[in-house]
């Protein structure tokens, strides 16, 4: 069939942090009633839910189901995925199938994670092969710290530039809301100076810890306008990935394979032939602050090594020609089974003028990435304009 | 209510399934499935647009479980998704994702190590961690409160559920075959439950290879058209006061069937599949299979109508995830030599919360 023309129609987010006020579930709600508050929604409008959270990352198995009444999926269909990183994204790819496929009209798609009831870092942990990767892999940390180290090797990229992105990332957080991160008058040599965690890695290189929640609501091209003014179209939708052993990926993260294929795949798809340029903001999905530079790179900003240059040029600042993460991204709020549900939601609000402080004046077409597991890449490009053909997805 | 689907079984392909596959990775343990299924649908990796896998994390001691098997699917710079749940809501998602052409040639995959996991704690984990979970409660806990609330309904009691159990073990190719009494004289678990009463935890892995028509057609394939998927989630177990009910698994089947204009009573193969043998007894029983001796001869392959879990279902060996394809590489296999219709059920969570339902049918 002619697969159904489908919009993000509404957002929510929780408040982002340590959040020993909440527990999961309410967590969870709270991003769900404000992303179906937004629009008047109730659970009674919602065909089906899909719920995006990390197994065991706080110490719950089938949470979804544990939460089942929460996230307002009692007598619908409830789908679980879980794909490390991007498990944010990829439930909103699953929401985006469910509903261009004709399958259903709403769908609420729900990431959420707590990760201060968990050890994240062990569960993390068991990404590794247990006999030739997990002795050195412990963690995010060890595998961004192998990937700047790679990466600075090959393109030059240097400390202080990686610095400017986490300066960056907590300023604009300043502008955000939900934001856990927010540090008004931090400094290039504050991030130099804070620990290092694992070289070349400093403690305020790194994203932390959070506990949150994002929501969103994908509909069908006949009721979208009832919900949204501007509804945020579907262009595009990605998925890729890499080896499942980091030494069968030379590079490996440096030069992002995944992320490479799958943007080149939705800028097909989506008529993207400059991305500089026919972009108006970008939500990537940042672990590290040297990611993000190489993630310019690898989306096709700049030319390969030069994602340096791009951050030196102040393009990718909030008032910079290409805004990169006016949220504040990653560095700045981490519930990794939220986490790039926001850079879809984020990515949306943008599209539907409706960011808040963080609003980049005049976005048509937005930019969301994902990135998790063994170097897994989501890609959905976001437009105010309706898609001129149907088939969006690769 | 979404459309009868044009989506095409056309390749079957299970690997060799046992308590312990020492001898293979979970890696190679899927490609025992994959490979054949990819040859019985007279294509390879390359055509393949995308993936859809079904597996729960650290069952096989792993977090992001479907990394073991991204690489064998054609994910490495193509697309795969992992549904934690029963294959057969995966299922649902698969279709999805043919329906709006994303794919127009997919590989389906469900995988289990279940020798390389710490199931108890797996399973404690499920449980509140504030309020239950210092009992030391596990799936076996809740099947007990479940079977205890279901025999004192007085329709069903603990022989006829061995009785269910000695079925599939007749029909099982992988395990030994057992006597109604072997189940009831086996170590008790929980009251009532047995430990017959329970599948075994085994490692195994199914996959297929969906195609739209276009494909199925030119690669010669049309043998079963996989009709309709539906799905319902209950409350969490402890907010279920007839836990020894199942109105989900009669509204998801009453949706697929609406979907596809079918009354059950035309269905020529029906697959059961949820980890306790009484739970079977449950779900029968709301899809309107019959109760009492009724039912259980319906399992048993003596009861009017086709005989209910022919395969052998999870009971005769299958896994966590893997079950309910299991099932269904089972009926497509019927249907493929005898024609007709099937329907495939598959339960996710403690005490059954979530409830799948997908149908086939043999190309006419």
């Amino acid at each position: 069939m002619t697969p159904v023309r489908t919009a993000v129609v509404a957002t929510g987010q929780s408040d982002h942090g340590r959040r020993f006020d909440a527990s999961m579930g309410e967590i969870a709600r709270e991003a769900i009633d404000r992303c179906l508050g937004s629009r008047g929604l109730t659970f009674d409008d919602i065909d089906a839910v899909v719920a995006g959270n990390m197994e065991m990352f706080e110490g719950i198995y089938l949470v979804d189901q544990y939460l089942v009444g929460a996230l307002g999926a009692l007598d619908k269909p409830l789908y679980k995925l879980n794909t490390g990183g991007t498990v944010g994204a990829s439930a909103a790819l699953a929401c985006y199938h469910l509903v261009a496929s004709g399958r259903h009209k709403r769908v609420l798609g729900v990431g959420f994670q707590k990760q201060t009831e968990g050890s994240a870092q062990s569960a993390i942990t068991t990404v590794g092969d247990p006999v030739w990767e997990r002795a050195v892999m412990a963690g995010a940390i060890g595998n961004f710290a192998t990937m700047a180290s790679t990466y600075i090797a090959e393109s030059g990229v240097t400390p202080e530039q990686a610095a400017k992105v986490a300066v960056k990332a907590r300023r604009n957080a300043c502008l955000n809301p939900h934001a856990h991160l927010q540090l008004p008058n931090i400094t290039v040599e504050e991030v130099l100076e804070s620990e290092m965690l694992a070289y070349p890695i400093h403690r305020l290189d790194f994203c932390p810890s959070s506990d949150g929640a994002c929501a969103i609501v994908m509909a069908a091209e006949s009721i979208a306008a009832d919900h949204a003014e501007h509804p945020a179209w579907v262009h595009a939708v990605a998925t890729s990935h890499d080896q499942q052993y980091m030494g069968d990926s030379p590079k490996r993260l440096a030069v992002m394979r995944s992320l490479q294929a799958a943007t080149k795949k939705a800028y097909k798809l989506a008529g993207v032939t400059d991305p500089r340029h026919d972009f108006d903001v970008a939500e990537l999905y940042e672990p590290a602050s040297y990611a993000e530079l190489a993630w310019y790179e690898n989306v096709g900003f700049c030319p390969m090594g030069d994602g340096g240059k791009l951050i030196d040029a102040g393009v990718t600042l909030i008032d910079g020609d290409l805004p990169v993460n006016p949220s504040g991204g990653v560095l700045s709020t981490n519930p990794v089974g939220a986490t790039a549900m926001i850079r879809v939601a984020e990515a949306a609000n943008q599209v539907m003028g409706e960011a808040g402080e963080h609003q980049i004046p005049g976005v048509r077409r937005a930019l969301a990435t994902g990135y998790g597991g063994n170097a897994w890449s989501d890609v959905m490009i976001l437009s105010r304009e309706l898609p001129a053909t149907a088939e969006v997805s690769a | 209510v979404a459309a009868a689907t044009d989506t095409w079984i056309i390749g079957l392909g299970e690997a060799r399934t046992a308590a312990r596959r020492d001898d293979v990775s979970i890696t190679e343990l899927a490609w025992e499935a994959v490979e054949p299924a990819l040859r019985d649908a007279n294509t390879s990796l390359p055509e393949i647009e995308g993936a859809v896998t079904a597996s729960q994390d650290f069952w096989d001691g792993r977090t992001i479980s479907s990394m073991s098997v991204n690489e064998l699917v054609g994910g490495v710079f193509g697309s795969e998704a992992k549904v934690a749940s029963d294959a057969t809501l995966g299922l649902g998602y698969a279709l999805a994702r043919m329906e709006d052409e994303d794919q127009h040639l997919n590989l389906f995959l469900a995988h289990a190590k279940e020798s390389q996991g710490d199931i108890h704690t797996i399973e404690l984990a499920a449980f509140d961690p504030y309020y239950q979970r210092a009992l030391g409660p596990d799936d076996t806990v809740v099947a007990a409160f479940q079977a205890q609330l279901l025999y004192a309904q007085g329709l069903f009691e603990p022989s006829h559920s061995a009785r269910v159990v000695a079925a599939a073990r007749a029909w099982s190719s992988t395990l030994e075959k057992v006597s109604p009494q072997d189940v009831l004289d086996s170590e008790p678990t929980a009251d009532p439950l047995r430990q017959l009463d329970r599948a075994p935890l085994l490692d195994c892995a199914s996959a297929l290879v969906l195609a739209d028509g276009d494909n199925a057609r030119r690669l010669g394939r049309t043998g079963v058209r996989l009709v309709a998927a539906a799905s319902r989630t209950g409350a969490y177990w402890s907010q279920r006061p007839e836990l020894h009910t199942a109105p989900e698994a009669r509204a998801a089947a009453e949706e697929a069937l609406s979907i596809a204009g079918w009354e059950l009573s035309e269905l020529d193969a029906i697959e059961i599949n949820a980890p306790y043998a009484h739970q079977h007894l449950i779900v029968g029983h709301a899809l309107g299979l019959g109760s009492g001796e009724e039912l259980v001869e319906r399992f048993e392959g003596d009861g009017k109508g086709p005989a209910v879990n022919a395969s052998g279902g999870w009971l005769g060996g299958s896994a966590g995830s893997v079950a309910g394809l299991h099932a269904v590489v089972s009926v497509a296999h019927r249907l493929r030599e005898n024609g007709g219709r099937g329907l495939v059920h598959a339960t996710t969570g403690v005490g059954c919360q979530s409830h799948h339902i997908v149908l086939l049918e043999a190309a006419t």
